[in-house]
């Protein structure tokens, strides 16, 4: 009851006339960065700082968190039409999305981004309001070993990306390891892959590989196969309407995927991309047609769109309750609390809890605002694929060297972004799978880290990882994800023969 | 006729304007910033650079000091060194400020960064943190000795902090243990990526302790909050929140650590726009805004101009080095 009690007074504050005016502001803002490549709710925010610090604080987070999950939000309309991820949380969802829209279906393929955002989007609010105090226990309670333990299970879905050979997976995801380590070493401070190049002391842009490899590479790919490519099909676009057995075919991924990406946010560190990634392969393995996923299986857009939206809210329990920022987007919004006056932490939900409240009934109407805004937009915005192949090969090519050189203003940026592509190219001629390098990439930075820190605190004792009780199932989760699809494939085989 | 006219206008006047233009500089010998000037916190958001940046923008700003916009920039990475590397090649740039601390001694020190205080231009020393040694609330250390006991028994027991190995925690920690009377190399110190990571660990018992900021720790004490502050470095108590906390001195350990921190531009950066600045910064420090964020942040007015700071600055590398040599971590 009480949590109800809050959250009218939270609505209280979120349906004032002028926060209601954020809230449209934020999200609305929100989605238009989210679909251009490159410029993300980081940079978006951080310009917004000075715009805040004069407003009321719930005022200032509602109009912030609007920006952030509003730009997840629209993050999946260019990896869908463009396979240009829009921001780093979305690129799991150009794995299915993009093939969607090649098929024609790309208006289908928005609308399931749509609907599927709004329901990890409103469940995890849910969840925010119903457990935040108490999870903030879960988010400390996940030290060095247990990082590890958790990056290590995510690695495993590099099983199931890799679709054809999984040597050649495996390839991919050592390649995407090696990309991660390059720049300073925090733990030591020293250079590593750098060649003494100033430009890589700061690492690889994540956004930079995906962008190359993804959408640069297809491009490239396009342009390989000649004029002789089959133009895009007349009426591109498709229809935006599910059917029922459509519906009921994703609404068991959605939740699942809704309540995982929650968890993964929770955590410090891990966030909407990690979550993503584990929704997409958890429903891979799941799935009857799992074999389908990344020919334009819809079960491959619902589950990672759920669980982006679901792990940006998620984030926010560990800023809220214990004033620690879990990604870089939310040290942004930390660092403009801590200017607008307002000390996150243990203390707030007693001190400002207009703050909390306001923001989590805010998210509610964010969240049916971007549905509103999204779905009649969406015709609007696949007329891109209407464009002759030679204007949309160009209008890719500009969108991501835009999004990169925004980023950093560095041409040795743009270098790499082209590297990256004939990579990319490459990959794809030979048959290598992307999608394991771009997790890697992600993962491997993280695992590194905790698994040297962790060995450090237990004075290079390995049993550490096994005696703690979150990390040794965390592992066997793993070892099981591992071992289960190559016992089923011997059985076959066995029962074949 | 009038095209004559006016080439003979034009011939008097090209003198006469150049004239009046080498008036207004010769009187304007106050440079003023022509664009926003961009102020780089060499970290992450978060920490004390961070907070020192924006706070020192938005100061300006909210009282109306400078003519242009403070933007508030992060370049992480390498304790500085990415950031001091991007800087150095700005060369003469008046519009690009960086903050700075400690680890602009001890990062090139240790031999982590190819460039010192010498290749920047010191601009002015604003004020002064100090470091914070912190528990879980729920631990059975009750004070420093306690816990120096405590790690001579099981030298293993770690201690972390939000800084690489060499840096600032580090020397501070260290430092602080060979006074107890420990090897100072003997601290098990486990580098986070920052203040705010280090304290999140220690929230969940995976690390016996921290060393922090004592303005980054503001926020995570008082009253339910699941830290506990063992003593500050400071020589005296500091105020506010932070009144109960001892000093290392009242608990018989002789030895005090400063966090100063200070601004610091381009190369070369000419000398008109380094009297702007450390005027505008000693202006700043007498507005009752910053009274009430230095409070509430625990922060200690510490002000020098350019001189001063750039002759401390050497001061602290002499100090700093010979303090790295006895741990053994020096590395020119």
């Amino acid at each position: 009851m009480d949590a109800l009690n809050n959250l009218m007074y939270g609505f209280g504050i979120a349906l004032e006339p002028i926060n209601i005016a954020y809230v449209f502001a934020g999200v609305f803002a929100g989605t238009i960065i989210g679909m251009l490549p490159g410029l993300g709710p980081i940079s978006a925010l951080a310009l917004m700082i000075p715009i805040t610090f004069a407003m009321e604080p719930s005022s200032g987070l509602i109009l912030m968190a609007g920006v952030y999950y509003g730009a997840i939000f629209g993050g999946s309309t260019s990896s869908i039409l463009l396979n240009a991820p829009g921001v780093a949380g979305t690129v799991a969802t150009s794995f299915d999305g993009y093939p969607m829209a090649k098929k024609g279906l790309a208006g289908k393929a928005l609308a399931i981004a749509a609907y599927s955002s709004f329901v990890g989007g409103t469940v995890s609010v849910v969840f925010l309001m119903l457990v935040a105090p108490l999870l903030s226990k879960v988010a400390v309670s996940f030290g060095p070993a247990e990082y590890f333990a958790l990056m290590v299970l995510g690695l495993t879905a590099v099983v199931s990306l890799s679709d054809k050979s999984l040597v050649k997976g495996l390839i991919a995801a050592v390649v995407g390891v090696m990309i991660s380590i390059v720049g300073i070493d925090m733990q030591t401070g020293t250079e590593r892959f750098t060649f003494g190049s100033i430009n890589l002391l700061d690492g690889i842009d994540f956004l930079v590989v995906a962008l190359g490899i993804f959408a640069l590479a297809e491009v490239f790919y396009m342009l390989l196969r000649g004029g002789g490519g089959k133009e895009a099909p007349r009426n591109a676009i498709g229809s935006l309407k599910l059917t029922r057995s459509e519906v009921k075919e994703i609404a068991g991924p959605v939740s699942r995927s809704s309540v995982l990406g929650f968890f993964t946010g929770v955590l410090p560190g891990a966030g909407a991309t990690i979550g993503s990634f584990l929704g997409y392969s958890m429903e891979k393995r799941i799935a009857k047609d799992g074999h389908t996923f990344g020919q334009g299986n819809i079960k491959g857009v619902a589950a990672p769109e759920a669980a982006n939206n679901a792990a940006c809210t998620g984030s926010f329990v560990p800023l809220l309750t214990l004033g620690v920022p879990g990604s870089g987007t939310t040290a942004v919004l930390l660092g403009a609390l801590l200017v607008m006056g307002v000390t996150p932490g243990p203390m707030m939900l007693e001190q400002r809890p207009d703050v909390f409240w306001g923001v989590v009934a805010s998210m509610y109407i964010g969240n049916i605002f971007l549905l509103v805004l999204n779905l009649p937009l969406i015709p609007l915005i696949a007329k891109i694929l209407d464009l002759p192949k030679p204007l949309l090969l160009s209008l890719i090519l500009i969108f991501c060297m835009i999004g990169v050189y925004g980023m950093s203003f560095s041409v040795f940026d743009l270098l790499l972004l082209l590297g990256f592509g004939l990579l990319g190219l490459g990959m794809r001629l030979f048959g290598f799978p992307a999608a394991p390098l771009i997790l890697a990439l992600i993962l491997g930075n993280i695992m590194e880290e905790s698994m040297r820190r962790a060995l450090q605190i237990s004075g290079g004792d390995w049993m550490t990882f096994v005696d703690k009780p979150i990390s040794l199932s965390l592992l066997l989760i793993a070892l099981l994800s591992l071992g289960l699809p190559l016992l089923k494939k011997r059985r076959k085989r066995a029962i074949a023969e | 006729m009038t095209s004559l006219s006016l080439k003979r206008l034009a011939v008097i006047a090209l003198p006469m304007a150049a004239l009046a233009g080498m008036m207004t500089s010769a009187q304007a010998q106050e440079w003023t910033p022509s664009k926003s000037i961009e102020f780089v916190a060499p970290a992450n958001p978060g920490g004390g650079w961070d907070t020192l940046v924006r706070t020192m923008s938005r100061v300006l700003q909210q009282e109306g000091l400078a003519d242009r916009n403070f933007a508030a920039i992060n370049v992480p990475g390498g304790g500085g060194a990415v950031a001091w590397a991007q800087i150095a090649r700005d060369s003469g740039n008046p519009h690009k400020l960086f903050a700075t601390s400690p680890p602009m001694i001890l990062v090139p020190l240790a031999g982590a960064s190819r460039y010192d205080h010498t290749d920047f231009t010191p601009v002015a020393r604003i004020n002064t943190d100090y470091s914070i040694i912190l528990v879980a609330a729920d631990s059975e250390y009750q004070d420093l000795n306690d816990l120096f006991a405590a790690l001579k028994e099981n030298p293993r027991l770690s201690v972390g902090g939000g800084s690489a190995p060499g840096s600032m925690d580090h020397i501070s920690v260290a430092g602080l243990a060979s006074a107890a009377g420990l090897e100072a190399s003997s601290v098990n110190y486990i580098p986070f990526s920052g203040g705010g990571d280090a304290m999140t660990n220690l929230m969940g018992g995976h690390i016996e302790a921290v060393i922090t900021g004592a303005g980054e720790s503001v926020g995570q004490l008082g009253e339910g909050s699941q830290l506990r502050a063992l003593g500050v470095s400071a020589e005296e108590r500091l105020g506010g929140a932070l009144a109960d906390v001892p000093t290392y001195q009242e608990q018989g350990i002789d030895y005090t650590f400063d966090i100063w921190r200070g601004v610091m531009g381009t190369p070369d950066m000419p000398e008109e726009a380094v009297t702007y600045y450390e005027d505008l910064f000693a202006e700043m420090l007498e507005t009752d805004a910053w009274r009430q964020a230095s409070d509430q942040l625990g922060w200690i007015d510490a002000y020098q101009n350019s001189e001063e700071f750039g002759a401390f600055l050497d001061e602290q590398q002499e100090q700093f080095s010979s303090v790295l040599s006895d741990l053994g971590l020096l590395r020119q």
